[in-house]
């Protein structure tokens, strides 16, 4: 939209010739202005400032201040949205009078004597280049506009509501004021923290569009939880089907899980990531392994997330390709090597993002930043205690409830049985806590409830169809070799399946869920198994076993039946 | 001009060589090279071993280029990526995507 001027337009005239002012004067009144004049290049700039005309014609040779001079102020005073044309009016045809009306800042000469026909022509062409200059500032203005508000929604909206910005650093600088860069975190129910880094094509307002579909399915999911696989996929369906071909992200993903003492990882697209631990050693570097999210209708059919174990005092490091990128006076990339530098000096201080920044800053210099740079520095530890902060609060005994009972009959029931194939694609967990979230409404404390479920459907799953034992996580290396066995069985499943009931009965403040899942496996012996975990000592640092452990401290009740084929698991709350 | 353009007699082998910086602002002419080649089978070549430098946007054009030429049953190929250009195409994993000529 352009911003009419209803007004007449105003012309200035400085002349010391009372004659030739009077001449343009008529010329620019025939072409609908109303003019000004002054008689040297001060009072010029005087009239100027007073009533801002949208042309000014200057003579060179005046008395007081020259043309020149005037010109220089002008142009100088004028303000940034509008241009005011300034055309030389001279006698003096000589190359060198021309170059210097150019360089004061004259827009046009005209070389006296000049006919009325050409004046106006003069004129005509110089309003034509202003108004299009008022155009393009005006777009300007709109486009900044717009990028206010992106970065107003990214960082108000989108950014400002995630999990646990006091333990995880981020670094943002944005190139444009719109950052095509974005970092999400989130907080799923069974306490394992989820991180993304992504960069999408280009800049600005452009690059935003899929910010939002993109935030809200990791968070969404994640809430629900979704595991990390799962939501890439969602998020790389969602993205290929919204956005333009030539506009895809670029993404590296972690899933920090303290209670596998594992990190999941995947990388789509950004340079490599990094595990660190304490110490500032580099444990893992994951490269790219997929191309960006959005690229492709479906991930590749090879995909899958890489599995490290990782100490609590690890620390996970995503980056994206501003930092490496980064360019100094020399034109020289700032690279890997010196990335590493700064990001183990932080890691050992505990500073990562503010030792890169620092790095980055001190090499480029001055040099103007080409990409957003962008960086989010994840702790493998400590969030066990946030996940426990926000459970067991409801969680009470059943034995203060018994003769509360509003009746011995499920309010509702649900089950579901998966078998064969689909046993090792459909995840039922977060199908149920739907369930309950739709008939019972949701609750914080249905996080119990998913680490429950969560905990016993994988324990049916991988140890009883999968028969997998859980001895081969005795130690670190033995967990990811239990991680490839694992997907290598879940690949080739055509048998069995597990079945998963769930019954809901209301008390009269609060309630009760009995879940009962039965799976074909082989069953363990149960009296040997609580044998083994009376007998075992306490401090020691077991890699398996952690998942009963949490069960039991969120049940009232559990039991295993049937040789282990099936475990009733009772989880009652107050409210 | 950064975007140089060779078309074969036949009209069905395009060679669209890129020279410096490919980034955004070689939008409009990367477009201009193949938009009217209409040809069914066709095979684009992308020369990029006069490429200094790409940005994610570069690579985005090719996918759009990719998508015009599977329109017409054609393929397009990236041919000799200079060092520095091949490791972004690497980050980006393109090899999965297509045909990358060293």
């Amino acid at each position: 939209m352009l911003a009419e001027k209803n007004d007449v337009k105003l012309a200035l005239v400085v002349d010391d010739s009372a004659m030739q002012c009077k001449v343009l004067s008529v010329l620019l009144k025939e072409q609908g202005y109303r003019v000004f004049t002054a008689n040297d290049g001060a009072r010029g700039v005087a009239m100027y400032v007073k009533y801002k005309p949208d042309l000014v014609l200057m003579d060179i040779n005046m008395p007081i201040m020259n043309g020149y001079e005037a010109a220089r102020k002008i142009k100088s005073l004028s303000q940034d949205n509008s241009l005011c044309p300034l055309i030389f009016i001279t006698s003096m045809d000589t190359d060198k009078a021309f170059i210097e009306c150019v360089d004061a800042g004259g827009d046009g000469i005209l070389v006296r004597p000049f006919s009325p026909e050409v004046f106006k022509a003069k004129i005509k062409s110089i309003q034509r280049i202003s108004d299009l200059y008022g155009q393009v500032k005006i777009l300007q203005q709109e486009q900044q506009k717009d990028a206010e508000l992106a970065e107003q929604l990214m960082s108000g909206v989108i950014e400002a509501r995630n999990f646990s910005l006091d333990r995880i650093g981020i670094i943002k600088r944005p190139a444009a004021l719109f950052s095509g860069d974005i970092q999400l975190t989130a907080l799923s129910p069974n306490g394992d923290v989820n991180v993304m880094l992504g960069d999408f094509t280009g800049h600005g307002l452009r690059s935003s569009i899929g910010a939002i579909p993109l935030a809200e399915t990791f968070r969404a999911m994640t809430k629900k939880g979704f595991s990390l696989f799962e939501i890439i996929n969602q998020i790389n369906q969602k993205l290929y089907n919204l956005l333009p071909a030539d506009l895809f992200l670029a993404a590296g993903f972690a899933s920090i899980s303290s209670h596998d003492k594992s990190v999941y990882v995947f990388n789509a697209g950004l340079p490599d990531a990094y595990l660190f631990s304490e110490q500032g050693k580099i444990k893992h570097q994951i490269s790219s392994s997929h191309p960006p999210i959005g690229v492709l209708p479906k991930l590749l059919p090879d995909s899958k997330l890489t599995i490290y174990g990782i100490e609590e005092s690890d620390r996970m490091v995503l980056i994206s390709d501003g930092i490496v990128e980064a360019r100094n006076e020399q034109g020289e990339m700032f690279d890997f090597d010196r990335f590493e530098q700064a990001a183990i000096h932080g890691v050992i201080n505990h500073t990562v993002s503010e030792s890169v920044l620092k790095a980055v800053n001190d090499f480029c210099q001055a040099m103007p930043q080409e990409d957003d740079i962008s960086l989010i520095d994840i702790p493998c530890g400590g969030w066990e205690h946030i996940l426990v902060a926000s459970q067991g609060i409801t969680n009470i005994s059943a034995d203060q409830l018994d003769d509360i009972y509003i009746s011995k009959d499920p309010a509702w029931h649900w089950q579901l049985t998966l078998s064969g194939k689909r046993l090792a694609s459909i995840n039922p967990i977060p199908m149920a806590m739907n369930q309950i979230n739709e008939i019972e409404g949701h609750a914080d404390h249905w996080q119990s409830l998913y680490s429950i479920l969560t905990e016993l459907f994988v324990n049916a799953l991988d140890h009883g169809v999968l028969g997998l034992s859980s001895n081969l996580k005795a130690n670190a290396d033995g967990f990811s070799q239990y991680y490839k066995e694992r997907e290598l069985r879940l690949g080739n499943l055509e048998h069995g399946f597990i079945d998963l009931q769930i019954s809901h009965y209301p008390l009269l403040k609060g309630g009760r869920v009995m879940i009962k899942i039965q799976d074909s496996g082989q069953g363990f012996d149960i009296k040997k198994y609580y044998e083994k975990r009376v007998n075992k000592p306490t401090n020691k640092l077991e890699l398996s076993g952690r998942g009963i452990e949490l069960v039991e401290q969120l049940c009232d009740s559990l039991d295993f039946q049937d040789n282990g084929k099936v475990v009733e698991a009772s989880y009652v709350w107050a409210s | 001009m950064n975007v140089i353009k060779q078309v074969s007699e036949d009209k069905k082998n395009i060679e669209i060589s890129i020279d410096g910086r490919f980034d955004f602002s070689l939008h409009q002419h990367f477009r201009d090279a193949y938009i009217n080649c209409k040809e069914k089978n066709s095979m684009f070549t992308i020369c990029l071993s006069k490429t200094t430098y790409m940005d994610s946007s570069a690579l985005g054009m090719i996918l759009l280029l990719k998508d015009h030429a599977e329109n017409y049953s054609g393929k397009v190929v990236i041919s000799k990526p200079s060092e520095s250009v091949n490791k972004i195409l690497e980050i980006a994993q393109f090899h999965r995507l297509l045909t990358i000529e060293l």
